[in-house]
Order: C-alpha cells, then structure tokens, then sequence
C-alpha cells in the first residue's frame, strides 16, 4: 500500500495506492477520484449505535466507505473543508481526535466514540470525541492549517481550535479572564490542557467562517 | 493576446494582456483590476451562441446570467486582472479546432471571444446528480480560463477513470461519460455518501479540483441561521 499525501497546509489530499487484497478505509462521502475497478463498500465504525451517536453529535458520517481493488489501484480522498491533512503512525497507542477531525485510516486502526463529559459542552468541540487506538496508519484533517505543539505542563487554547490530543494530555474549560474581558475580547471560553504530550491545532475554525457569513444570509 | 494563471495554491488569479481592439471575456464580476483604456461591456450573449436564452440557460447551468466584455481601446494594450470567487487555483487551457473541451458549469472564469460558448443539458442525468453538474461546451481556438476549488490536478486518461461529480472541472470531449453509482450496489454508494460519480472512457486530458465545494458548502451552511423568508 503506498500512502501519499499533497497540497497541504491549505488543500490537503491523500492518493492510496491498493494493491491486490489490500483495503482502507474513509470517511463517506471523501472520494474524489479512483481507478473503475474499485470496490466500495459502507462500514460501520465501532458498532451501530455509537457510529450513530457520532454522526448527530460528532459531524463524523455514519458510515465509512471500505475501499479495496481485486487487481490493485488507486483512489484518492479530499476532506470537505479544506486544510492540511495529517498522517500518523499508530503502534499500539491511542490519541482523541474532536469531531469532524477523523479523515481516514488503514483496517488495524480502532475507533471508539467517548463521551466528552458535561464540560464538553462548553468546548465548542462537540459532545463526543473518537479515540483512535491500534495500529496502522491514522489520517486525520483540519480546517486551515495544523500546528503541532508539545505540552509540558499547561497551555491555553481558543474553543475550536482543537483537532486532536495524545492520552497524556487532559482539559478543563474556563473563561478567559474575568467575565468582562470573556464577553468583550471574544475569546469567550477556552480549554486549558495540562499534562504532557502533543497537542494538534487548526488555524482557522468552522465557527468563524459561520460566523462570517451570517449577516450575507439572505 | 496573453494569458497566464498567476499563482499557484489558494489564491490563483488569472492576467490577461490585451494588444489594441483585443477582446476578453469573462463571468460577470470576475474582474478585480484592470488597465484604464479598458472598456467593459455587460452583454448576455457570447459570440454566435446570443440572445437572452442562452443567458438563461448559463444561468440554469450554474454561471452567472451576464458575462463582461473587455476591450483595449484608444490604441493601446491593457491588462485584465480575474480572480474567482471560490479559493483555489486557477489553470489557462489552451483549446484548439481539433478538440472540444468541456467545462463544468461553476469552473468557468473567462475566454478569448473566438471561442464558441455553450450550456449542454445534461438531461435527466444532470436532475439525479444532486450536485451542480452541468457542462459548458467550448469550441474553437484560443485561452480558456478555469478556476478550481483546491489545488488542479490534470490527469492524462488512458482508459477509464471513476471521478466523483464535484471534483470535475473540465476535460476534452474525446472523453466520454457515464454517471454511475459510486460503490458495487446503490444501497453501498448511498450508505458511504459518495452518491454519483462520472466514469470517463476514452483517452484525453482531464482537470479535477481536489476539493467538492458542495461538501464545504454542507459542512459550513448547518452552522448558519436560517435564511429569512
């Protein structure tokens, strides 16, 4: 299987190579492309009922598409919002990926749906996260560009701006000063991370292009 | 006449330099800069293809109902300055007689007024696509300017190859299509959200963008307030 990524920051994409027997997997509804030969086929991440959780609250769909070729070929995937496309390399650990994060990833991988608990409420991330564990190759996008940051000890992060976090890392959501500065700086709520480990963020948030937009609806 | 895509990534543009009584044209709106001995028309019609029809059949077919017409004047040369609404690249085709290109209907950005502009109807298989699929036909000779939303990829088709309905942004007309399910079955292409996609055959040049606006525009328009009736 030969995994290619380009056009990051801004227009990531991913080119997969299958050969014969091979298979992957992405998310519905990414395929741009692909070779006539290809199978797809709707699968069901990590049971029914929590693949469906995903898709109301976490903007995931429900179904991934399974992609293999009898021959070998190539089919290629582009996230809905355009940003960079991450590859990671998963060797038996896990990392938590917001919703909307999860792009595609190779059979080893795992996907279980957690819940973010009543803070998460506030996170402007939505209610559920999808942890990703096993081992294999794990793709996963942002909107805009990602920032790769290595917490040691705590940081600060605008809601919204968070793509994925590894175990070591946990958060508490707080106001960003005192009451007035959080109405009046529009930074509002922030999640604080503390612990140890990496951190990926996104330059841009789909609340803010939403944002944007409203007063052009017509 | 020269034409020439400008920069590569998000933000591509097209510059178009005009010798004196030159003429371009473009998707009304189009036009960012231009040179002061440029004059520029609105009209509905292109060159043979006139007339308010086919400005209302442009219109059905996801471009807008007026092009603009520019023309160097007072003897001189100028430039045009045309930048597309969606973000993306932009790519200059180069069309001769011996092949049509076809151009699907939001990638259109310009072209050189020798070339013959025209809605196809996509029949019924344009209604059952769900996306905005609705092709431009282009005959002639000389620039055609496309813009694409990402980055454009061109793809030499020797065969077959499976695109999905919204990453088509123009090919030749050596190419021919169908529009098929996605996955084995229309229960699988349902159930993964690819829908329909194009199966070319044949051999030709084909352009795609590596990101569906309908998808963005899915991702983005939930999060909006519902339009006020």
């Amino acid at each position: 299987m030969d995994l290619q990524i380009d056009g990051n920051p801004d227009y990531g994409q991913l080119r997969v190579h299958l050969g014969p027997g091979e298979t992957f997997l992405a998310e519905g509804g990414s395929m741009s492309w692909m070779d006539v030969g290809m199978n797809v086929r709707a699968r069901l991440m990590g049971g029914f009922l929590r693949a469906l959780i995903r898709k109301i609250t976490g903007g995931e769909s429900l179904f991934v598409g399974e992609y293999s070729c009898d021959r070998g070929g190539e089919v290629a995937f582009s996230p809905a919002r355009p940003g960079t496309v991450m590859q990671r390399t998963m060797t038996g650990d896990s990392i938590t990926l917001t919703g909307g994060s999860f792009f595609a990833c190779t059979p080893g991988i795992e996907l279980s749906t957690k819940f973010g608990g009543l803070r998460s409420v506030f996170s402007g991330e939505g209610l559920f996260f999808m942890e990703c564990s096993g081992t294999g190759e794990l793709f996963f996008n942002s909107f805009g560009s990602i920032i790769e940051k290595e917490i040691d000890g705590s940081f600060v992060v605008d809601t919204g701006h968070v793509v994925a976090w590894e175990p070591g890392l946990s958060y508490t959501i707080r106001g960003m000063g005192g009451l007035k500065s959080t109405v009046l700086s529009g930074e509002g709520l922030v999640m604080e991370f503390s612990g140890r480990g990496k951190l990926y963020l996104q330059t841009r948030t789909m609340g803010g292009i939403a944002s944007w937009l409203t007063p052009f609806v017509g | 006449m020269q034409v020439e895509a400008m920069q590569r990534g998000a933000f591509g543009w097209a510059l178009v330099k005009l010798n004196s009584g030159e003429k371009f044209i473009s998707e009304a709106g189009a036009m960012f800069r231009v040179s002061s001995n440029i004059e520029i028309d609105v009209t509905t019609r292109s060159r043979s293809s006139g007339g308010l029809l086919s400005g209302v059949r442009r219109m059905i077919a996801g471009e807008s109902f007026f092009l603009s017409t520019y023309t160097a004047s007072g003897g001189r040369g100028g430039e045009v300055g045309l930048a597309p609404k969606l973000q993306g690249e932009v790519a200059v085709i180069d069309c001769d007689s011996r092949n049509r290109w076809v151009c699907a209907g939001g990638s259109y950005l310009g072209s050189s007024p020798d070339l013959d502009i025209d809605t196809q109807f996509q029949g019924l298989r344009g209604v059952f696509s769900g996306e905005s699929l609705s092709f431009l036909s282009v005959e002639g000779a000389g620039p055609l300017i496309v813009n694409a939303f990402g980055k454009l990829t061109e793809v030499d088709v020797a065969g077959h190859l499976t695109v999905d309905t919204g990453h088509v942004v123009a090919f030749e007309e050596s190419l021919t299509y169908s529009i098929d399910k996605a996955g084995g079955s229309w229960v699988q292409s349902f159930l993964t959200s690819e829908g329909l996609t194009l199966k070319f055959f044949g051999h030709g040049r084909l352009y795609l963008q590596s990101h569906n606006p309908d998808e963005f525009g899915k991702s983005v328009g939930p999060l909006l307030p519902p339009r006020s009736s």
